[in-house]
């Protein structure tokens, strides 16, 4: 299982990166399509349609990225008084049951619009005329690899709490407090100091 | 009533720690079982694809980019040393660079947790060689830090301007003025200390003309950067999205001529965008969801309603929603305080008779004055954490006069709305 989990950081780590450059790519296509439009008065048409396509990709790949980071978002001012461990440790798990329970959800009805595009042979209403199955099929990968991954941390977490190992569990599922989150910022900002000076 | 109730079920699944992006898509769910007889959870496949891949919302893993790029290339830090030389012979010397570097850096950076914490980083060796008085200087970080959220292009405008309906060169227009005003208010707050208690002002930093134009290089470029994506949306020539564009091919540039472009730091700079992103992503998904289900089980009317039944004068509704966020903000993150609550507080002021750009604004403010207030305030945690001695309360009692700041200036937009207006008048 421990396998399994290692495979999955490497993918969602390439799907971050790849998610990013589509972005970064995205930008430089509208800067382009711009400079055309204002110097000689063409549009290229289609970059914000592909900048577009581009976040709904790159953020449904990214949710994995932000779970295994346990950068999304809860609010914690009940759970950090808490005092007992166990009941903690609960809470992250129905977090994460949750978690699985709405984008499982989305994943499922978002199957319907991939298979509607597919089936309809639907392209975008506009200049280029994508065939739309092709970036809502991306997109719904980046979906079922984030359920995919939701369930494979909840096995993981579950089988944590019934062997007791609460701090395994806390630190792959565990919430993250405005502090943790406000150390790794520092660190990160002091690391990109000390690499300057070691120019 | 259903007011009532969504409020309660979100509050309740928010505050049992549920990750925020499930527990408002379960808040539509369950609304959605308990008030109305359509399946409406089928829309949620067509609703995320759109919402996703919508051109306006791109524009915020843009400015996320644009200010990743800057803060690895250097640019920010070297910025902040120009600065210094620049504004250091105001009564309170360095504290002005620092609301000036904040207000610049958080600007373009669009995450005010990443602005106090890279300013922060840098200014804080400062304090002891200067013997500044060390809460007044902690505070100066951590208000200028919230300055980049209301300073346009800001990413809090972005999601409440798609989430509202409300046009986003206008937010960014309204935010221009309170913005500047406020960064003058906050400037102002030190010179007033330092004019009543002088040893708090630090010693005097030796500066000259020369040492300030050799310095300009640092200074100037990222500015310019920053005038050209303002300017372009101010004017119509770009939209907020391809205004973004530009910036981050400007900020590669930049870094480019310094010599601080590699593969580590774009690989670096591309997963961090897209982590951050997707958070905030998800959490629209959720918030997009509970929006549709609040509008189809009447919501809106229902507020309506309320306000003519109990004779609600705009003034009183104003200041419920006023006390509401004062006491959210005590113990709620400020992202998701303002994405979760945008659904349920919008259409009520809007009802009342407020302008939703307006109201936009005065949200923004509200939630400045959030991260800055214990005992839940984000940039006070930052800016303890980068500080790492003493206690909190020193950052709370430094921070306590920009507080005070921050209210004026809710109670001037409320009392004067023109100051947010005026700008949307005369370029809209």
């Amino acid at each position: 299982m421990q396998k399994l989990q290692t495979a999955a950081e490497g993918i969602s780590r390439v799907g971050a990166v790849v998610g990013g450059a589509m972005l970064l790519v995205a930008s430089i296509l509208i800067c382009i399509d711009i400079t055309l439009r204002y110097t000689l008065s063409i549009t290229l048409g289609g970059a914000d349609e592909l900048s577009g396509y581009a976040l709904a990709i790159s953020s449904a790949w990214g949710f994995s990225s932000a779970l295994l980071s346990r950068s999304h978002i809860r609010i914690d001012t009940v759970y950090v008084r808490l005092k007992s461990i166990r009941a903690r440790a609960l809470l992250d798990l129905i977090s994460l049951g949750t978690m699985l329970f709405f984008f499982g959800m989305v994943t499922f009805y978002a199957w319907g619009v991939v298979r509607q595009s597919w089936v309809a042979d639907s392209h975008s209403l506009s200049a280029i005329e994508a065939p739309l199955v092709i970036p809502q099929g991306l997109w719904f990968a980046g979906l079922v690899f984030f359920v995919a991954l939701c369930l494979l941390l909840l096995v993981r977490g579950l089988l944590s709490f019934f062997a007791g190992d609460y701090a395994g569990l806390f630190a792959s599922i565990g919430s993250k407090s405005a502090l943790d989150e406000a150390e790794e910022e520092i660190a990160a900002t002091q690391h990109g100091l000390e690499q300057e000076k070691n120019k | 009533m259903t007011a009532g109730v969504s409020l309660l079920v979100l509050l309740f699944l928010l505050g049992s720690s549920i990750a925020v992006a499930a527990g408002m898509g379960l808040t539509g769910v369950l609304l959605n079982n308990i008030y109305s007889s359509m399946p409406m959870s089928r829309i949620v496949g067509e609703l995320t694809w759109s919402t996703t891949s919508n051109f306006i919302l791109t524009a915020i893993p843009f400015y996320i980019l644009f200010g990743e790029i800057l803060l690895r290339s250097g640019t920010a830090e070297r910025m902040y040393a120009a600065l210094v030389q620049w504004l250091s012979w105001l009564p309170g010397g360095l504290m002005h660079s620092n609301v000036g570097a904040c207000a610049l850096f958080g600007s373009v950076s669009g995450s005010s947790v990443a602005t106090a914490a890279t300013i922060g980083v840098v200014a804080m060796g400062e304090i002891d060689k200067h013997k500044y008085n060390e809460p007044l200087f902690l505070g100066t970080l951590a208000a200028g830090g919230t300055l980049g959220i209301l300073i346009p292009p800001s990413i809090n405008m972005i999601i409440y301007g798609v989430m509202t309906d409300t046009s986003v060169p206008k937010l960014y227009l309204a935010g221009f003025l309170p913005g500047f005003i406020l960064t003058v208010l906050f400037s102002l707050v030190v010179i007033v200390a330092c004019w009543w208690k002088p040893e708090w002002g630090g010693t005097r930093i030796p500066t000259n003309w020369e040492l300030r134009m050799k310095l300009l290089p640092d200074l100037l470029p990222p500015l310019v950067l920053l005038v050209i994506v303002i300017g372009a949306i101010f004017f119509g020539v770009a939209t907020a999205t391809e205004a973004a564009a530009v910036g981050i091919v400007g900020a590669l540039a930049l870094a480019a001529w310094d010599r601080r472009l590699s593969w580590r730091m774009l690989r670096d700079v591309c997963e961090n965008t897209v982590r951050t992103t997707a958070m905030v992503v998800a959490i629209l998904v959720g918030a997009f969801f509970l929006n549709v289900i609040i509008n189809t089980i009447g919501l809106t009317q229902q507020l309506s309603k309320l306000i003519a039944h109990y004779q609600l004068s705009p003034v009183q509704v104003l200041l419920a929603v006023v006390v509401l966020y004062l006491i959210l903000g005590t113990f709620m993150e400020e992202l998701s305080m303002m994405i979760s609550t945008i659904p349920i507080t919008t259409p009520l002021m809007v009802q009342a008779g407020y302008d939703s750009v307006w109201y936009g604004i005065l949200l923004v403010l509200l939630i400045q004055t959030a991260m800055i207030s214990p005992p839940f305030g984000i940039n006070l945690f930052v800016i303890h954490g980068i500080r790492g001695r003493g206690t909190l309360s020193d950052v709370e009692k430094g921070s306590a006069p920009f507080v005070i700041a921050l209210l004026a200036m809710i109670v001037m937009i409320c009392v004067w709305p023109d100051i947010v207006m005026i700008a949307v008048r005369w370029f809209g």
